[in-house]
């Protein structure tokens, strides 16, 4: 039984569709991520969930109910926003009362609720508190609070992570996930952050000019991006795009890598199929960065290559060297201790046994 | 304290002296009776503190053939004021509410319509409003002019509401709908708390509007039910002998007591409302 299922949904503004037919399902107890960049309409959808936004078209279930055309407070769901839109004049306490109280929740109950919740945030001593007297992650502890103490089916989180500033976010992030794992929540979450999205996500929906490019588990994403736009969206530093010619020797795709003064061809063992189209054309070559390493042991697919470095950069725990291949700037994910210069030749070994290939034109995957 | 700052309060005091110098005056020659402001000169003091021109300005001054002092004229502007800065406001800040967080289609049309009513003069509304009066049989009555007062107050009132709650952010009220909060639960619970500042300056400014309205009060109100305004005019320009300025600065002094107690009481909330500013939570 799916928890949330999304039917041919559209939205549109005068004559902007905005989200044109989106289809979603999703089970029990699973965390959906809805990425893209901003204006991608992935806060319209989720605002449509939600009852705030009138849906132009299609069907929105939650559980077995159609709740397409319900009010917010008939659907069952509690929402955490990006400003966390506490109510400035309550208290923490009152704050998360307020829905109980309009549902009419027995005092008892509601007493019983709040010490439940404000136990598992730990802001019990924030309780007789204003809103204006709480730090950021306060804040986003106290909403969170809020929308567990209404016990939804569906929690939808808008951005929420995205006013605290880098340390904390990590923080509330690991919270947010500890808090999936132990509770079973069904939860949306909005965010443009890719690296929120591989790290809190069961599933992701990557969503671009109001479509869903592709949905699945976090790696399956990483892994086998369908186009180059996803491919670039999610990993950090993006995947390396590199145009070359690809030639068919000997029954063999074989592609062109040319850095400094030095030309290889390398061969592609991986069983792609469309590949045979590309033979004497131009195909680009998808490498993630971690892919392109210091030569060592030898590992059995993949190639060597002497590139030129242009720009060192150390993050501490690997160092991103970029190099030029085929007149492109290449990122590669290099271990501290192995040497390099700018403007000296690098011997580096290319992982061929997970780089994907994509068309020049449609920009789409060659599977 | 340098020079500079001695030139600046003496030019700042002496400004202040400059602007306080007419309600001096006034107050001064409230408080002499006649042959002292006929022998004195405009800034001569009192010889005694003498209330008799109070007394006569507030129960026994003659307005036109009535002489009964400003008292009962006084009530009628209380009478009149208070029900309309009241539910003026209210109504602002209803109509601020809808412009701002529950937007239907045309509503900026509709605020931008209401923003004209703003620029219009009193004198237009004048003709076609009299007739509307006419019209609901409220012609002369207090409750004729209290209408018109809210009408008229109306696109001020909405302005001010409609400005202020555009800041405070729309996320509230989706909070408050998931909540399960409806309309007016949500304008009591959640927006009206936020309000204060605003309902200060919207009380304020039709407060003083209000009070110290002439043209309106003067065209749709007759006989015991006028304004002090008209009231104060009229006691001004009735002569019976000898003009007695000290009765004349006295009356206008009353007349003005309630906006200045308004500015005096309400205006610390002004001020912190105008400073206090984030209302985000």
């Amino acid at each position: 039984m799916h928890a949330l299922k999304i039917q041919n949904i559209e939205k549109i503004y005068g004559k902007v569709k905005v989200l044109k037919g989106i289809d979603l399902e999703i089970q029990p107890g699973q965390f959906l991520i809805l990425v893209g960049p901003s204006g991608c309409g992935k806060s319209t959808l989720l605002n449509m969930i939600a009852g705030l936004e009138p849906v132009s078209k299609g069907n929105i279930f939650i559980g077995d109910r159609d709740v397409t055309h319900l009010d917010p407070k008939d659907r069952d769901i509690a929402m955490v926003f990006q400003s966390y839109a506490l109510y400035p004049n309550m208290t923490v306490r009152q704050n998360i009362e307020f829905g109980l109280t309009i549902r009419k929740t027995e005092k008892s109950e509601q007493k019983k609720i709040v010490e439940k919740v404000s136990k598992l945030l730990q802001i019990e001593p924030l309780l007789d508190r204003k809103p204006k007297q709480l730090s950021g992650g306060q804040r986003q502890r106290v909403a969170m609070g809020r929308a567990l103490a209404r016990d939804p089916s569906i929690f939808l989180f808008d951005e929420p992570l995205s006013n605290l500033d880098a340390k904390l976010r990590v923080e509330m992030r690991g919270e947010i996930k500890e808090l999936h794992q132990r509770e079973g929540t069904t939860i949306v979450y909005v965010t443009h952050d890719q690296i929120e999205a591989m790290t809190l996500g069961d599933v992701i929906a990557v969503m671009k000019d109001g479509e869903i490019q592709q949905f699945g588990p976090p790696q399956d994403i990483y892994d086998n991006p369908r186009n180059q736009f996803i491919a670039s969206f999610m990993g950090s530093p993006s995947m390396n795009f590199i145009p070359c010619q690809a030639e068919k020797v000997n029954g063999v795709i074989q592609i062109s890598l040319e850095s400094g003064n030095e030309k290889v061809k390398v061969p592609i063992k991986q069983n792609i199929k469309g590949l045979e189209a590309y033979a004497d054309k131009s195909i680009i070559l998808g490498i993630r960065p971690e892919q392109i390493t210091q030569q060592g042991e030898d590992k059995p697919d993949s190639a060597k290559l002497n590139c030129d470095v242009e720009l060192i950069e150390p993050t501490g725990p690997d160092t991103l060297v970029t190099v030029r291949i085929n007149g492109v700037k290449t990122v590669c994910r290099i271990h501290p201790t192995a040497e390099s210069k700018v403007d000296k030749l690098m011997p580096l070994l290319l992982d061929m046994s997970k780089v994907v290939f994509f068309d020049p034109d449609t920009q789409e995957r060659v599977y | 304290m340098n020079i500079k700052r001695v030139l600046i309060y003496s030019i700042l005091g002496f400004a202040a002296l400059i602007y306080l110098l007419p309600l001096v005056v006034m107050v001064i020659t409230s408080l002499k009776d006649l042959d002292e402001i006929r022998s004195g000169t405009l800034l001569s003091m009192p010889q005694a503190l003498n209330f008799d021109s109070w007394d006569k300005a507030w129960g026994a001054a003659c307005t036109g053939v009535s002489c009964e002092g400003l008292k009962g004229y006084f009530w009628n502007s209380v009478l009149i004021v208070v029900p309309a800065v009241i539910i003026s406001t209210v109504i602002g800040a209803l109509n601020g509410y809808v412009l701002t967080k529950w937007k239907f289609r045309g509503s900026t049309l509709f605020f931008g319509m209401l923003l004209i009513g703003t620029m219009i003069p009193f004198q237009v509304v004048l003709l076609p409003m009299a007739r509307m009066l006419g019209f609901l049989g409220l012609a002369g009555t207090t409750s004729g002019l209290i209408m018109v007062h809210i009408i008229y107050g109306l696109a001020f009132t909405t302005l001010f509401f409609r400005n202020y709650y555009i800041s405070i952010p729309s996320e509230l009220v989706n909070a408050a709908r998931i909540d399960g909060a409806g309309f007016w639960m949500i304008f009591h619970r959640i927006i009206l708390p936020l309000s204060i500042p605003i309902i200060v300056v919207s009380v304020i400014w039709q407060f003083t509007q209000i009070w110290n309205d002439f043209l309106f009060g003067v065209v749709y109100s007759s006989g015991d039910s006028q304004p002090i305004t008209v009231a104060l005019n009229n006691l001004v320009n009735t002569s019976t002998g000898v003009k007695e300025y000290n009765v004349d600065m006295a009356a206008a002094i009353i007349a003005a007591l309630p906006t200045l107690f308004v500015y005096i009481v309400a205006g610390k909330y002004f001020v912190k409302g105008l400073t206090a500013g984030a209302v985000k939570g």
